[in-house]
């Protein structure tokens, strides 16, 4: 009764193990790049301001 | 394991775990709030309520999520374990405030039903930094809904353990749909590198703890035991058991439970009819076994709860034999009486 749900739960994990930090790192290495507001010339292309939600 | 209906059977150790984590949570929400305005003048009062209420269930289903491979490494966590579901319920509440506030933020001032907006007003499933991150938070927080509302014994009962539990393996699903919520979402926009560090150290964290803790119940799973005579198989030494404590090994596909206790051995199903917790895990009690999850308890020589509860669990003959404990591989019907092996000093039982 109990073993299956044990072998379920195992290769559960095995392939979140495999997804989400595929899935994480994806998702930082194609964000948007945000201009910084120290070498911005232009007023518009400041950064986002701390805390503003997207 | 309740003969007269109470809607929760509130202890001691029940409310001062609710109040432990009730004031942690507030706590958490008014230094988020309170240093969020000081450090962020620019971010209203509904975005640092979205982000406090956000990060506070992330947060929590973390800690959910860990405590379960935790028990199963180290016992000394297992008083955590026994009023999970109200983490889990409060992890859903606190989801709920997010998400209604979210919806009250960005979706509710335009001409389309906030719902509608929410669900269609970003269709780029193809852009990874574009996603639209807020439906797989939706979806998470649907899975945290039907979790919550099914986490009384109520439905574990009528549901049984084995598809009550299928269900809320549902809970990892809700965990990779949150990570893509918060990768695909917050960190999108997010210039600093401190919430990728604490998520993926959080990520890393919850699957580390998972894959060993199942590493080790293979183990035991995978263990063989050798045959002995008349059908029986060699199931451990009689010395390797402690005094009202259980030896557990793996029979014919499931796990059973060795009890030495006043001289005497004997073995039930590992598995305890509440909530599938691991009986051999537990001790002794007033002459019980008590689950180490919930207290559950059972009479080690009938397997059946003590009257007038009427939970029963399978028992297993056994022998002794040259100090060895001896278990017959075909468990009883759950509630049949076996007498225990007595252990003798000549080491084999009478």
């Amino acid at each position: 009764m109990i073993q299956p749900l044990r072998n379920t739960h195992r290769r559960i994990f095995l392939a979140l193990a495999l997804l989400l930090p595929a899935l994480f790192l994806s998702g930082i290495a194609f964000r948007h790049t945000w201009p910084v507001s120290a070498k911005s010339k232009s007023p518009t292309l400041g950064s986002v301001p701390p805390g503003a939600t997207r | 394991m309740s003969h007269q209906y109470q809607a929760i059977g509130w202890n001691r150790q029940k409310r001062v775990y609710d109040v432990v984590v009730l004031a942690a949570v507030m706590l958490y929400i008014a230094l988020f709030i309170g240093l969020g305005a000081l450090l962020f003048p620019y971010a209203t009062a509904e975005t640092l309520i979205i982000r406090a209420a956000g990060s506070a269930a992330f947060l929590l289903l973390h800690v959910v999520l860990c405590i379960g491979p935790l028990c199963r490494l180290d016992s000394r966590f297992l008083p955590l374990l026994y009023n999970r579901r109200h983490l889990g319920v409060v992890t859903f509440l606190l989801g709920a405030v997010h998400g209604i506030f979210a919806i009250i933020q960005f979706h509710s001032l335009g001409d389309k039903d906030p719902l509608v907006s929410l669900l269609t007003s970003n269709e780029n499933f193809r852009s990874l930094p574009d996603f639209p991150f807020q439906q797989l938070g939706f979806l998470a927080l649907l899975i945290l809904f039907l979790m919550a509302a099914t986490s009384h014994d109520f439905w574990l009962r009528n549901l049984t353990p084995p598809i009550w539990k299928t269900l809320h393996m549902l809970v990892y699903v809700a965990y990779a749909l949150l990570i893509g919520h918060v990768t695909l979402g917050l960190l999108q926009s997010e210039t600093s590198p401190v919430l990728a560090v604490v998520t993926g150290a959080g990520l890393v964290t919850v699957l580390s703890l998972h894959l060993a803790a199942g590493s080790r119940e293979r183990t035991v799973d995978l263990k063989e035991l050798n045959p002995a005579g008349k059908g029986f198989v060699d199931a451990c030494s009689v010395e390797s058991i402690p005094e009202k404590c259980a030896a557990v090994v793996s029979v014919s596909g499931e796990r059973v439970a060795i009890f030495k206790f006043d001289g005497k051995i004997s073995a039930i199903s590992n598995v305890c009819r509440h909530q599938n917790g691991p009986l051999g895990e537990g001790k002794i009690i007033d002459g019980c076994v008590t689950c180490p999850w919930h207290g559950y308890q059972y009479l080690p020589e009938t397997g059946g709860s003590p009257p007038p509860f009427t939970e029963k669990v399978s028992t297993f003959q056994t022998q002794i034999v040259d100090g060895r404990v001896w278990i017959d591989p075909k468990p009883k019907a759950p509630g049949t009486r076996v007498e225990p092996s007595k252990i003798s000093v000549s080491g084999v039982s009478s």
